[in-house]
């Protein structure tokens, strides 16, 4: 075996020795069950759910001009809404005055706009560049 | 690729013929864009279990390590949990664009070749539910909601394990398919459609800016000079009493005004003493700027006026330096009611028993009529309502 070969096994055994670590650590909790529904749960809802509805909306825009910015801006829009619907779906009042202080649906609304209004811009200034270029094809 | 060379079996029933596996026409789920996602959510998870493991040792030191916790750097604590969670957050976002990039794998046909096929697979799906998993309840765990029956610390700090071991594993598994995309002028990045180069670049620099979009508008409760932009974050330092967050308030540690009018101070060591609150006040002339810094993620500096928990031990014939601490606080119920100290943190100036916050009594919540503030440390740990300190 070549060193790298070596080195290769080594990560994968260091590996399987965590993966077995974590598996006990898991195994000696008062409610393992219920960890392990979480974490069957976690895979069918990515998989399941999530996966296939980013597929979908990316659908929407597969083949249409100036794809790439459209995508940007769902990928950004995405990310922010992933990120603050715990703080929109959590149930029961805040733990106390100072925990989520924030307006978070006015929030997000404003980040949301913000995303928007800045791949509305680039996008003019892109159709902007690409006329005057044309413009510059024609005179010269 | 091998994956084409193998000719599908004919399925022994019938039914099953017309069963297929979707097929995927996008462009973009490839091994390189899989390596390129993939090296920075490495990153992010490193960041994560090694602060984690700070955090953890932080609170739980084995018996060698306690006394040998350092007090400094005075914002140690404060940048590895404030990365902690702004890591994590950014995890949330790399992780689902790295399973787009693979995501037809799943639906390899036929589902299982050889034993080590599907030990394989087994393994992805190890590395992905442990992965969601994680950031999905570290993201819960900051916004305080819990709708699970276990303990989410242990069990965090467990599947965390199962996560870098995972990695770790399939890092091994696909070294050739990660070094034959490591660059763009690597051999297998070179065997892809060339078009894709420029949408590739489109896609990362999207992902790169979701990163940075979630990270600007959550960092500010961490970081307070970006608080404007704080606009999504579980916490804004601006918002508590004294103008400072509080994790845990008066109420909800079952501690009442009532309940202090008798309040003593009791210092336990080889010369006992008991000092009331005017007496603490008229030896309360050191300052310390501290920040609360919080396992949930957040942070906020403050002045803090009190008494040196170093000059308290001394005068119960204590050896700052060499003598760990006990704290007792008066809270009815609570996992951080008795908390332990190591000796760096008893020796430090800066380890005060509080009486004063930004110039102001403590009030209530913030653990009048005194609290323990220490450099270094979660916030915890930083005990409130404290009414017994015992020289161990």
């Amino acid at each position: 075996m070549s060193p790298s070969q070596v080195l290769r096994y080594a990560v994968g055994g260091l590996g399987v020795g965590l993966i077995g670590l974590g598996a006990w650590l898991v195994t000696a909790e008062p409610a393992p069950g219920a960890v392990l529904v979480w974490l069957a749960g976690a895979l069918v809802v990515h998989d399941g759910v999530l996966a296939p509805l980013v597929l979908a909306v990316g659908l929407l825009i597969a083949g249409r001009p100036g794809r790439g910015l459209w995508r940007g801006a769902l990928v950004i829009a995405g990310s922010v809404v992933l990120v603050t619907l715990p703080l929109l779906l959590r149930p029961g009042p805040p733990p106390n005055p100072s925990a989520l202080p924030l307006p978070y649906g006015r929030n997000l609304a404003i980040v949301l706009a913000a995303v928007a209004t800045g791949a509305g811009l680039l996008h003019l200034a892109r159709l902007w560049r690409r006329r005057s270029q044309r413009r510059v094809g024609t005179d010269g | 690729m091998d994956d084409m060379t193998f000719r599908v079996p004919k399925p022994p029933i019938r039914f099953l013929s017309t069963v297929r596996p979707p097929s995927f026409g996008g462009r973009l789920h490839d091994a390189r864009t899989a390596t390129v996602v993939g090296r920075w959510l490495g990153a992010a998870f490193g960041v994560c279990l090694l602060t984690g493991l700070v955090s953890h040792y932080l609170q739980h030191p084995p018996v060698w390590l306690a006394d040998r916790l350092p007090a400094r750097p005075v914002w140690g604590y404060r940048l590895t949990q404030g990365l902690h969670v702004a890591v994590g957050i950014a995890a949330l976002v790399l992780l689902p664009v790295k399973l787009w990039a693979v995501y037809p794998r799943l639906f390899v046909w036929p589902p299982v070749r050889s034993v080590r096929h599907a030990l394989e697979r087994l393994s992805i799906a190890v590395l992905v539910a442990t992965a969601v998993f994680q950031v999905v309840t570290g993201l819960l765990n900051i916004v305080e909601w819990y709708p699970w029956s276990f303990s989410f610390v242990p069990v965090h700090f467990a599947v965390a394990w199962v996560v870098a071991g995972s990695i770790l594993l399939h890092v091994a598994v696909k070294a050739p398919e990660i070094r034959a995309h490591w660059s763009g002028r690597s051999s297998g990045t070179r065997a892809l459609p060339a078009e894709d180069v420029a949408d590739r670049r489109s896609l990362l620099l999207a992902v790169g800016g979701a990163v940075g979009v979630v990270t600007l508008t959550t960092v500010g409760q961490s970081v307070t000079p970006l608080k404007a932009l704080d606009l999504l974050a579980p916490r804004s330092p601006d918002h508590g009493p004294q103008g400072l967050p509080v994790n845990r308030t008066a109420a909800a540690a079952g501690v009442s005004a009532d309940g202090l009018a008798r309040w003593r101070l009791e210092v336990v060591g080889p010369q006992t003493y008991v000092l009331g609150l005017g007496e603490l006040r008229t030896m309360a002339a050191a300052q310390a700027r501290l920040p609360i810094a919080c396992v949930e993620g957040w942070s906020v500096d403050a002045d803090w006026g009190g008494v040196r928990v170093r000059d308290l031990v001394e005068r119960a014939g204590g050896r700052p330096g060499r003598d760990a601490l006990r704290v007792t606080s008066l809270e009815a119920r609570g996992a951080y009611r008795v908390m332990e100290m190591g000796a760096e943190y008893v020796d430090d100036p800066l380890t005060l028993l509080a009486l004063t916050l930004n110039g102001q009594r403590l009030s209530l919540d913030h653990g009048f009529p005194a609290r323990i503030i220490a450099p270094n440390r979660p916030g915890v740990l930083q005990t409130k309502w404290v009414h017994r300190l015992e020289v161990l």
